[in-house]
Protein backbone atom coordinates (compact mmCIF):
# COMPACT_ATOMS: atom_id res chain seq x y z
CA UNK A 1 0.00 0.00 0.00
CA UNK A 2 1.38 3.12 -1.38
CA UNK A 3 -0.41 6.53 -0.61
CA UNK A 4 -0.35 9.33 -2.98
CA UNK A 5 2.06 11.88 -1.64
CA UNK A 6 -0.04 14.45 -4.11
CA UNK A 7 -2.08 17.04 -3.12
CA UNK A 8 -4.17 16.99 -6.51
CA UNK A 9 -4.53 13.35 -6.08
CA UNK A 10 -5.67 13.84 -2.71
CA UNK A 11 -8.01 17.07 -3.28
CA UNK A 12 -9.66 14.23 -6.09
CA UNK A 13 -9.95 11.44 -3.90
CA UNK A 14 -11.61 13.98 -0.98
CA UNK A 15 -14.07 15.53 -3.87
CA UNK A 16 -14.83 11.98 -5.34
CA UNK A 17 -15.58 10.46 -1.15
CA UNK A 18 -18.02 13.83 -1.31
CA UNK A 19 -19.55 12.55 -4.13
CA UNK A 20 -20.13 9.22 -2.97
CA UNK A 21 -21.54 10.64 0.30
CA UNK A 22 -24.81 11.13 -1.41
CA UNK A 23 -25.33 7.14 -1.70
CA UNK A 24 -25.83 7.76 1.86
CA UNK A 25 -27.82 10.79 2.13
CA UNK A 26 -27.86 14.65 1.00
CA UNK A 27 -25.23 16.29 2.94
CA UNK A 28 -23.62 19.85 3.00
CA UNK A 29 -20.15 18.27 2.18
CA UNK A 30 -21.80 16.74 -1.39
CA UNK A 31 -23.54 19.60 -2.36
CA UNK A 32 -19.75 21.75 -1.94
CA UNK A 33 -18.78 19.64 -4.30
CA UNK A 34 -21.22 19.65 -6.81
CA UNK A 35 -21.26 23.02 -6.70
CA UNK A 36 -17.65 23.41 -7.28
CA UNK A 37 -18.13 21.07 -9.90
CA UNK A 38 -20.78 23.00 -11.89
CA UNK A 39 -18.06 26.22 -11.01
CA UNK A 40 -15.05 24.31 -12.27
CA UNK A 41 -16.68 22.97 -15.37
CA UNK A 42 -18.15 26.53 -16.43
CA UNK A 43 -14.92 28.50 -15.89
CA UNK A 44 -12.82 25.78 -17.34
CA UNK A 45 -15.18 25.69 -20.46
CA UNK A 46 -15.35 29.88 -20.62
CA UNK A 47 -11.52 30.32 -20.48
CA UNK A 48 -11.07 27.43 -23.04
CA UNK A 49 -13.40 28.90 -25.58
CA UNK A 50 -11.76 32.47 -24.98
CA UNK A 51 -7.98 31.42 -25.62
CA UNK A 52 -9.20 28.88 -28.37
CA UNK A 53 -11.81 30.47 -30.55
CA UNK A 54 -12.91 33.68 -29.49
CA UNK A 55 -9.51 35.52 -28.59
CA UNK A 56 -8.16 34.02 -31.42
CA UNK A 57 -10.60 34.01 -34.35
CA UNK A 58 -12.37 37.47 -33.19
CA UNK A 59 -10.58 39.69 -30.37
CA UNK A 60 -7.09 38.99 -31.92
CA UNK A 61 -7.45 39.84 -35.64
CA UNK A 62 -10.17 42.54 -34.95
CA UNK A 63 -8.70 44.64 -32.48
CA UNK A 64 -5.23 43.61 -31.59
CA UNK A 65 -3.05 42.77 -35.07
CA UNK A 66 -2.51 45.58 -37.32
CA UNK A 67 -3.57 46.56 -40.82
CA UNK A 68 -0.63 44.93 -42.58
CA UNK A 69 -1.22 41.27 -41.17
CA UNK A 70 -4.92 41.47 -41.26
CA UNK A 71 -6.51 43.49 -44.23
CA UNK A 72 -9.49 45.84 -43.60
CA UNK A 73 -11.74 43.82 -45.60
CA UNK A 74 -11.18 40.94 -43.12
CA UNK A 75 -11.52 43.41 -40.19
CA UNK A 76 -14.62 45.03 -41.32
CA UNK A 77 -16.28 40.74 -42.33
CA UNK A 78 -15.34 40.39 -38.53
CA UNK A 79 -17.72 42.87 -37.30
CA UNK A 80 -20.56 40.88 -38.49
CA UNK A 81 -19.92 38.03 -36.06
CA UNK A 82 -18.94 40.10 -33.48
CA UNK A 83 -22.01 42.09 -33.66
CA UNK A 84 -24.22 38.42 -34.00
CA UNK A 85 -23.17 37.74 -30.63
CA UNK A 86 -22.98 40.51 -28.61
CA UNK A 87 -26.87 40.39 -29.73
CA UNK A 88 -27.32 37.31 -27.56
CA UNK A 89 -26.91 39.42 -24.98
CA UNK A 90 -29.96 41.57 -25.34
CA UNK A 91 -31.53 38.42 -23.48
CA UNK A 92 -30.56 40.29 -20.40
CA UNK A 93 -32.04 43.81 -21.22
CA UNK A 94 -35.77 43.72 -21.24
CA UNK A 95 -36.48 46.45 -23.65
CA UNK A 96 -34.18 45.62 -26.58
CA UNK A 97 -35.01 41.51 -25.82
CA UNK A 98 -36.53 41.25 -29.39
CA UNK A 99 -33.02 41.82 -31.37
CA UNK A 100 -31.80 38.10 -30.24
CA UNK A 101 -34.04 37.12 -32.60
CA UNK A 102 -31.57 38.54 -35.61
CA UNK A 103 -28.63 35.93 -34.22
CA UNK A 104 -31.40 33.42 -33.84
CA UNK A 105 -32.19 33.86 -37.06
CA UNK A 106 -28.36 33.84 -38.49
CA UNK A 107 -27.89 30.24 -37.06
CA UNK A 108 -30.77 28.41 -37.61
CA UNK A 109 -30.97 29.91 -41.56
CA UNK A 110 -27.27 28.50 -41.55
CA UNK A 111 -27.35 25.63 -39.79
CA UNK A 112 -30.97 24.12 -41.19
CA UNK A 113 -29.09 25.16 -44.69
CA UNK A 114 -26.33 23.08 -44.03
CA UNK A 115 -27.59 20.45 -41.58
CA UNK A 116 -30.69 19.22 -43.84
CA UNK A 117 -29.35 17.86 -47.02
CA UNK A 118 -26.60 15.81 -44.53
CA UNK A 119 -28.85 14.88 -42.31
CA UNK A 120 -31.36 13.69 -44.81
CA UNK A 121 -28.56 11.58 -46.63
CA UNK A 122 -26.61 9.85 -43.40
CA UNK A 123 -29.94 9.26 -41.51
CA UNK A 124 -32.76 8.60 -43.57
CA UNK A 125 -31.05 7.85 -46.88
CA UNK A 126 -28.56 5.25 -46.00
CA UNK A 127 -30.56 3.89 -43.03
CA UNK A 128 -33.46 2.96 -46.32
CA UNK A 129 -30.75 1.40 -47.73
CA UNK A 130 -29.38 -0.81 -44.47
CA UNK A 131 -32.80 -1.87 -44.23
CA UNK A 132 -33.66 -2.76 -47.91
CA UNK A 133 -32.58 -6.68 -48.84
CA UNK A 134 -30.39 -6.39 -51.48
CA UNK A 135 -28.73 -9.29 -53.76
CA UNK A 136 -25.55 -9.80 -51.49
CA UNK A 137 -27.51 -10.30 -48.53
CA UNK A 138 -28.76 -14.09 -49.99
CA UNK A 139 -25.35 -15.35 -50.33
CA UNK A 140 -25.13 -16.01 -46.58
CA UNK A 141 -28.22 -17.36 -44.34
CA UNK A 142 -27.11 -16.29 -41.33
CA UNK A 143 -27.18 -12.40 -42.88
CA UNK A 144 -30.23 -12.99 -44.75
CA UNK A 145 -31.84 -14.18 -41.51
CA UNK A 146 -30.28 -10.76 -39.60
CA UNK A 147 -31.50 -8.73 -42.25
CA UNK A 148 -35.57 -10.04 -42.65
CA UNK A 149 -35.42 -9.64 -38.75
CA UNK A 150 -34.02 -6.08 -39.01
CA UNK A 151 -36.78 -5.18 -41.95
CA UNK A 152 -39.58 -6.55 -40.06
CA UNK A 153 -38.62 -4.70 -36.74
CA UNK A 154 -38.53 -1.65 -38.80
CA UNK A 155 -41.82 -2.19 -40.68
CA UNK A 156 -43.71 -2.97 -37.64
CA UNK A 157 -42.16 -0.53 -35.23
CA UNK A 158 -43.14 2.66 -37.65
CA UNK A 159 -46.71 0.89 -37.64
CA UNK A 160 -46.56 1.27 -34.13
CA UNK A 161 -46.25 4.91 -34.85
CA UNK A 162 -48.76 5.14 -37.83
CA UNK A 163 -52.19 6.57 -35.94
CA UNK A 164 -54.16 7.83 -38.98
CA UNK A 165 -55.65 4.60 -38.85
CA UNK A 166 -57.10 2.17 -35.50
CA UNK A 167 -55.47 -0.46 -34.80
CA UNK A 168 -57.27 -3.67 -36.25
CA UNK A 169 -56.38 -6.88 -37.99
CA UNK A 170 -52.86 -7.37 -39.88
CA UNK A 171 -52.24 -3.56 -38.76
CA UNK A 172 -52.31 -4.49 -34.67
CA UNK A 173 -50.65 -7.80 -35.52
CA UNK A 174 -48.12 -5.38 -37.24
CA UNK A 175 -47.95 -2.31 -33.83
CA UNK A 176 -48.07 -5.18 -31.56
CA UNK A 177 -44.94 -7.05 -33.21
CA UNK A 178 -43.47 -3.08 -33.49
CA UNK A 179 -43.98 -3.22 -29.70
CA UNK A 180 -41.90 -6.53 -29.11
CA UNK A 181 -38.94 -4.70 -30.83
CA UNK A 182 -39.40 -1.52 -29.20
CA UNK A 183 -39.01 -3.63 -25.95
CA UNK A 184 -35.95 -5.36 -27.09
CA UNK A 185 -34.59 -2.07 -27.84
CA UNK A 186 -35.10 -0.12 -24.37
CA UNK A 187 -34.01 -3.63 -22.73
CA UNK A 188 -30.90 -3.35 -24.86
CA UNK A 189 -30.51 0.57 -23.94
CA UNK A 190 -31.36 -0.17 -20.31
CA UNK A 191 -28.83 -2.51 -20.37
CA UNK A 192 -25.94 -0.65 -21.54
CA UNK A 193 -27.15 1.91 -19.03
CA UNK A 194 -26.15 -0.20 -16.07
CA UNK A 195 -22.94 -1.32 -18.12
CA UNK A 196 -22.07 2.74 -18.32
CA UNK A 197 -23.05 3.53 -14.89
CA UNK A 198 -20.91 0.52 -13.25
CA UNK A 199 -17.79 1.22 -15.74
CA UNK A 200 -18.01 4.95 -14.38
CA UNK A 201 -17.82 3.30 -10.81
CA UNK A 202 -15.01 0.86 -11.91
CA UNK A 203 -13.40 3.97 -12.92
CA UNK A 204 -13.60 5.84 -9.58
CA UNK A 205 -12.87 3.27 -7.53
CA UNK A 206 -10.18 2.24 -9.63
CA UNK A 207 -8.54 5.87 -8.96
CA UNK A 208 -9.05 5.29 -5.13
CA UNK A 209 -7.96 2.16 -5.15
CA UNK A 210 -4.43 2.88 -7.62
CA UNK A 211 -3.70 6.79 -7.64
CA UNK A 212 -4.75 7.32 -3.99
CA UNK A 213 -4.11 4.72 -1.86
CA UNK A 214 -1.95 2.70 -4.06
CA UNK A 215 -3.76 -0.88 -3.34
CA UNK A 216 -3.27 -1.96 -6.74
CA UNK A 217 -0.77 -1.91 -9.60
CA UNK B 1 -45.15 -13.65 1.72
CA UNK B 2 -43.28 -11.58 4.77
CA UNK B 3 -40.12 -12.12 3.04
CA UNK B 4 -41.49 -11.22 -0.12
CA UNK B 5 -42.23 -7.76 0.88
CA UNK B 6 -39.01 -7.26 2.72
CA UNK B 7 -37.14 -7.79 -0.28
CA UNK B 8 -39.46 -5.19 -1.95
CA UNK B 9 -38.24 -2.47 0.90
CA UNK B 10 -33.95 -3.64 1.11
CA UNK B 11 -32.56 -0.37 1.84
CA UNK B 12 -30.62 1.27 -1.57
CA UNK B 13 -28.01 1.17 1.29
CA UNK B 14 -27.54 -1.93 1.53
CA UNK B 15 -27.07 -2.42 -2.08
CA UNK B 16 -24.94 0.03 -2.99
CA UNK B 17 -22.74 -1.19 -0.44
CA UNK B 18 -23.39 -4.80 -1.83
CA UNK B 19 -22.32 -3.32 -5.01
CA UNK B 20 -19.29 -1.39 -3.97
CA UNK B 21 -17.66 -4.67 -2.46
CA UNK B 22 -18.54 -6.68 -4.97
CA UNK B 23 -16.77 -4.31 -7.64
CA UNK B 24 -14.13 -3.40 -5.78
CA UNK B 25 -13.24 -6.86 -4.85
CA UNK B 26 -11.56 -8.18 -8.33
CA UNK B 27 -10.01 -4.90 -8.88
CA UNK B 28 -7.65 -6.34 -5.87
CA UNK B 29 -7.73 -9.78 -6.49
CA UNK B 30 -8.54 -10.50 -10.08
CA UNK B 31 -10.66 -13.06 -11.17
CA UNK B 32 -9.22 -13.50 -14.40
CA UNK B 33 -12.02 -14.38 -16.29
CA UNK B 34 -10.83 -12.71 -19.73
CA UNK B 35 -12.32 -10.89 -22.75
CA UNK B 36 -12.71 -11.88 -25.99
CA UNK B 37 -12.83 -9.59 -28.94
CA UNK B 38 -16.32 -9.56 -30.88
CA UNK B 39 -16.57 -8.52 -34.72
CA UNK B 40 -17.43 -4.86 -33.81
CA UNK B 41 -13.58 -4.27 -31.94
CA UNK B 42 -12.14 -6.67 -34.47
CA UNK B 43 -13.76 -4.54 -37.63
CA UNK B 44 -12.45 -1.37 -36.24
CA UNK B 45 -9.15 -3.15 -35.07
CA UNK B 46 -8.96 -4.25 -38.75
CA UNK B 47 -9.45 -1.31 -40.39
CA UNK B 48 -7.02 1.02 -38.86
CA UNK B 49 -4.62 -2.22 -39.15
CA UNK B 50 -4.61 -1.41 -42.97
CA UNK B 51 -3.83 2.30 -42.46
CA UNK B 52 -0.30 2.52 -44.61
CA UNK B 53 2.14 3.73 -43.25
CA UNK B 54 3.28 7.25 -43.20
CA UNK B 55 -0.84 8.61 -43.43
CA UNK B 56 -2.44 9.71 -41.15
CA UNK B 57 -5.35 8.54 -38.56
CA UNK B 58 -7.62 11.60 -37.15
CA UNK B 59 -8.96 10.62 -33.65
CA UNK B 60 -11.80 12.92 -32.35
CA UNK B 61 -11.52 13.20 -28.77
CA UNK B 62 -15.10 14.14 -28.23
CA UNK B 63 -15.92 13.46 -24.49
CA UNK B 64 -15.33 15.07 -20.59
CA UNK B 65 -13.96 13.93 -17.87
CA UNK B 66 -17.07 12.46 -16.79
CA UNK B 67 -16.84 9.79 -19.56
CA UNK B 68 -13.04 9.18 -19.12
CA UNK B 69 -13.32 5.79 -17.35
CA UNK B 70 -14.79 3.99 -20.73
CA UNK B 71 -13.61 6.46 -23.43
CA UNK B 72 -9.76 7.23 -22.54
CA UNK B 73 -8.66 3.73 -22.50
CA UNK B 74 -10.61 3.37 -26.50
CA UNK B 75 -7.85 6.80 -27.04
CA UNK B 76 -4.75 5.26 -25.92
CA UNK B 77 -5.68 1.77 -27.55
CA UNK B 78 -6.34 2.67 -30.89
CA UNK B 79 -3.09 5.79 -30.38
CA UNK B 80 -0.60 2.98 -29.56
CA UNK B 81 -2.14 1.02 -32.12
CA UNK B 82 -1.44 3.44 -34.53
CA UNK B 83 1.77 4.15 -33.21
CA UNK B 84 3.19 0.76 -33.74
CA UNK B 85 1.89 0.75 -37.31
CA UNK B 86 3.59 3.88 -37.80
CA UNK B 87 0.16 5.61 -38.77
CA UNK B 88 0.88 9.44 -37.56
CA UNK B 89 -1.49 10.88 -35.14
CA UNK B 90 -4.62 13.74 -35.27
CA UNK B 91 -6.28 14.68 -32.57
CA UNK B 92 -8.63 17.39 -32.41
CA UNK B 93 -12.13 17.57 -30.50
CA UNK B 94 -15.75 18.73 -30.31
CA UNK B 95 -16.29 18.99 -26.74
CA UNK B 96 -14.34 21.63 -24.89
CA UNK B 97 -13.72 19.45 -21.78
CA UNK B 98 -11.88 17.03 -23.77
CA UNK B 99 -8.96 19.35 -24.69
CA UNK B 100 -6.84 18.39 -21.03
CA UNK B 101 -7.71 14.85 -22.18
CA UNK B 102 -6.53 14.68 -25.17
CA UNK B 103 -3.45 17.14 -24.04
CA UNK B 104 -2.68 14.03 -21.19
CA UNK B 105 -3.25 11.30 -23.92
CA UNK B 106 -0.40 13.24 -26.22
CA UNK B 107 1.89 13.62 -24.05
CA UNK B 108 1.47 10.64 -22.44
CA UNK B 109 1.15 7.97 -25.41
CA UNK B 110 4.23 8.73 -28.35
CA UNK B 111 7.02 8.42 -25.90
CA UNK B 112 6.24 4.58 -25.63
CA UNK B 113 6.84 4.35 -29.35
CA UNK B 114 9.40 6.85 -29.79
CA UNK B 115 7.27 9.45 -31.77
CA UNK B 116 7.61 12.80 -31.50
CA UNK B 117 5.11 15.97 -31.50
CA UNK B 118 5.11 17.72 -34.49
CA UNK B 119 6.03 15.05 -36.76
CA UNK B 120 3.60 11.92 -35.69
CA UNK B 121 1.19 13.82 -33.74
CA UNK B 122 -0.31 17.05 -33.48
CA UNK B 123 -3.45 18.06 -31.25
CA UNK B 124 -5.32 20.43 -33.11
CA UNK B 125 -7.36 21.78 -30.13
CA UNK B 126 -11.03 22.35 -30.02
CA UNK B 127 -12.90 25.43 -32.24
CA UNK B 128 -16.38 26.37 -32.03
CA UNK B 129 -19.36 25.64 -34.25
CA UNK B 130 -19.24 21.62 -34.67
CA UNK B 131 -20.20 21.86 -38.46
CA UNK B 132 -18.48 24.73 -39.55
CA UNK B 133 -15.06 22.96 -38.07
CA UNK B 134 -15.29 20.04 -39.60
CA UNK B 135 -16.70 21.39 -43.06
CA UNK B 136 -13.93 23.76 -43.07
CA UNK B 137 -11.65 21.25 -42.27
CA UNK B 138 -12.71 19.15 -45.27
CA UNK B 139 -11.52 22.89 -47.59
CA UNK B 140 -8.34 23.03 -45.52
CA UNK B 141 -7.17 22.44 -41.80
CA UNK B 142 -5.51 25.27 -41.84
CA UNK B 143 -8.32 27.67 -42.20
CA UNK B 144 -10.26 26.35 -39.50
CA UNK B 145 -6.95 25.21 -37.01
CA UNK B 146 -4.21 28.09 -38.14
CA UNK B 147 -2.14 27.10 -34.60
CA UNK B 148 -1.88 24.07 -32.99
CA UNK B 149 -3.30 23.42 -29.43
CA UNK B 150 0.16 25.13 -27.99
CA UNK B 151 -0.23 28.06 -30.45
CA UNK B 152 2.57 26.45 -33.06
CA UNK B 153 1.67 27.28 -36.13
CA UNK B 154 0.61 24.41 -38.46
CA UNK B 155 2.92 25.21 -41.38
CA UNK B 156 6.19 25.02 -38.92
CA UNK B 157 5.05 21.43 -37.86
CA UNK B 158 6.35 18.90 -40.60
CA UNK B 159 3.49 16.22 -40.27
CA UNK B 160 0.86 18.81 -40.90
CA UNK B 161 2.48 19.40 -44.62
CA UNK B 162 1.11 15.91 -45.93
CA UNK B 163 -2.39 16.87 -44.32
CA UNK B 164 -3.84 20.01 -45.68
CA UNK B 165 -7.59 18.55 -45.70
CA UNK B 166 -9.90 15.78 -44.44
CA UNK B 167 -9.76 14.04 -47.91
CA UNK B 168 -6.15 13.57 -47.19
CA UNK B 169 -6.75 11.07 -44.26
CA UNK B 170 -7.55 8.06 -44.74
CA UNK B 171 -9.89 7.60 -41.15
CA UNK B 172 -11.64 9.01 -38.55
CA UNK B 173 -12.09 7.32 -35.06
CA UNK B 174 -14.39 9.22 -33.81
CA UNK B 175 -14.44 8.86 -29.33
CA UNK B 176 -17.49 10.41 -28.31
CA UNK B 177 -19.63 11.05 -24.85
CA UNK B 178 -22.98 12.19 -27.38
CA UNK B 179 -23.12 15.27 -29.18
CA UNK B 180 -21.49 16.39 -30.83
CA UNK B 181 -19.32 13.34 -31.90
CA UNK B 182 -19.44 10.45 -34.11
CA UNK B 183 -22.92 11.48 -36.19
CA UNK B 184 -21.18 14.69 -36.84
CA UNK B 185 -18.29 12.96 -38.52
CA UNK B 186 -20.57 11.22 -40.23
CA UNK B 187 -22.94 13.86 -40.87
CA UNK B 188 -20.29 16.10 -42.64
CA UNK B 189 -16.76 14.06 -42.89
CA UNK B 190 -18.00 11.03 -44.86
CA UNK B 191 -21.58 11.83 -46.32
CA UNK B 192 -19.51 14.88 -48.28
CA UNK B 193 -15.53 13.77 -48.38
CA UNK B 194 -16.24 9.65 -48.05
CA UNK B 195 -14.01 9.07 -45.29
CA UNK B 196 -13.89 5.71 -43.07
CA UNK B 197 -15.31 6.87 -40.22
CA UNK B 198 -14.76 4.27 -36.65
CA UNK B 199 -16.71 4.79 -33.34
CA UNK B 200 -16.34 4.33 -29.64
CA UNK B 201 -18.97 5.74 -27.79
CA UNK B 202 -20.13 5.71 -24.47
CA UNK B 203 -22.22 2.36 -23.25
CA UNK B 204 -25.27 4.66 -22.68
CA UNK B 205 -25.12 5.71 -26.24
CA UNK B 206 -24.27 2.22 -27.99
CA UNK B 207 -27.76 1.19 -28.92
CA UNK B 208 -28.05 4.49 -30.95
CA UNK B 209 -24.81 3.79 -33.06
CA UNK B 210 -25.78 -0.03 -33.55
CA UNK B 211 -28.05 1.36 -36.92
CA UNK B 212 -24.90 3.26 -38.51
CA UNK B 213 -23.34 0.38 -38.05
CA UNK B 214 -25.33 -2.21 -39.55
CA UNK B 215 -25.59 0.06 -42.52
CA UNK B 216 -21.77 -0.25 -42.99
CA UNK B 217 -21.62 4.19 -42.40
CA UNK B 218 -19.45 3.37 -39.49
CA UNK B 219 -16.40 0.63 -39.96
CA UNK B 220 -16.34 -0.36 -36.35
CA UNK B 221 -17.75 0.46 -33.05
CA UNK B 222 -16.60 0.08 -29.54
CA UNK B 223 -19.42 0.18 -26.80
CA UNK B 224 -18.05 1.23 -23.88
CA UNK B 225 -15.53 0.04 -21.17
CA UNK B 226 -16.37 -3.55 -22.94
CA UNK B 227 -15.42 -2.19 -25.92
CA UNK B 228 -12.41 -0.71 -24.93
CA UNK B 229 -11.25 -3.52 -23.31
CA UNK B 230 -11.75 -5.80 -26.66
CA UNK B 231 -9.43 -3.16 -28.24
CA UNK B 232 -6.77 -2.93 -25.80
CA UNK B 233 -6.73 -6.94 -26.02
CA UNK B 234 -6.82 -6.87 -29.71
CA UNK B 235 -3.55 -4.77 -29.43
CA UNK B 236 -1.95 -6.62 -27.25
CA UNK B 237 -2.50 -9.77 -29.38
CA UNK B 238 -0.75 -8.29 -32.18
CA UNK B 239 2.28 -7.21 -29.64
CA UNK B 240 1.85 -3.74 -30.46
CA UNK B 241 1.84 -2.82 -27.20
CA UNK B 242 2.69 -3.99 -23.51
CA UNK B 243 1.23 -1.19 -21.37
CA UNK B 244 -0.99 -1.72 -18.84
CA UNK B 245 -4.75 -2.12 -19.73
CA UNK B 246 -6.70 -0.43 -17.89
CA UNK B 247 -10.27 -1.50 -19.38
CA UNK B 248 -9.09 -5.11 -19.22
CA UNK B 249 -8.49 -4.85 -15.68
CA UNK B 250 -12.29 -3.95 -14.93
CA UNK B 251 -13.67 -6.57 -16.67
CA UNK B 252 -13.70 -8.68 -13.60
CA UNK B 253 -15.48 -6.00 -11.46
CA UNK B 254 -17.86 -5.13 -15.02
CA UNK B 255 -18.71 -9.23 -15.00
CA UNK B 256 -19.47 -9.56 -11.22
CA UNK B 257 -21.50 -5.79 -11.31
CA UNK B 258 -24.05 -7.19 -13.87
CA UNK B 259 -24.39 -10.95 -12.50
CA UNK B 260 -25.39 -8.51 -9.12
CA UNK B 261 -27.64 -6.42 -11.11
CA UNK B 262 -29.62 -9.39 -12.81
CA UNK B 263 -30.06 -11.16 -9.72
CA UNK B 264 -31.54 -7.83 -8.18
CA UNK B 265 -33.65 -7.23 -11.13
CA UNK B 266 -34.64 -11.08 -11.44
CA UNK B 267 -35.37 -11.05 -7.16
CA UNK B 268 -37.30 -7.96 -7.58
CA UNK B 269 -39.96 -9.23 -10.29
CA UNK B 270 -40.20 -12.23 -8.45
CA UNK B 271 -41.11 -10.35 -4.99
CA UNK B 272 -43.25 -7.90 -6.89
CA UNK B 273 -45.30 -10.44 -9.12
CA UNK B 274 -45.65 -12.69 -5.71
CA UNK B 275 -46.70 -9.99 -3.39
CA UNK B 276 -48.94 -8.37 -6.22
CA UNK B 277 -50.69 -11.90 -6.57
CA UNK B 278 -51.71 -11.84 -2.94
CA UNK B 279 -52.78 -7.87 -2.94
CA UNK B 280 -55.08 -9.42 -5.97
Amino acid sequence: MHISTSILTWIAAVLTVGIFSFLWKDNPFYKFCEHLFVGVSVGYSIALTWYNSVYPDLFQPLFLKPLSAVPIGRKLLLIIPLVLGLLYFCRFIPKVSWLIRFPMAFVFGWASGVAIPAFFQTNIVRQIQGTLLTPGIFARWDVLLWAIISLVGVVCSVFYFFFSKEHKGALKLASETGIIFLMVGFGASFGYTVMARMSLLIGRLQFILRDWLGVIR
Amino acid sequence: MKFMESLLRIDRRIIYIVMGILVMLPLIRPLGLGVTSGPRATRLFDSVDSIPAGKTLLIAVDFDPASMPELYPMLTAVMRHAFAKNVKVLLCGLWVPGAGLAVQAATEIPPEYGKKYGEDVVYLGWKAGVDAVILGMGENIKNVFPNDYNGKPLESLPMMRDVQRLRDIPMIVAISAGDPGYRDWLLYAQSRYGIKVGAGVTAVSAADAYPYLQSGQLTGLLAGMKGAAEYEVLVQKKGYSKAYMPAVAAMDSQSLAHVVIMILVIIGNIAYFATRKRGA
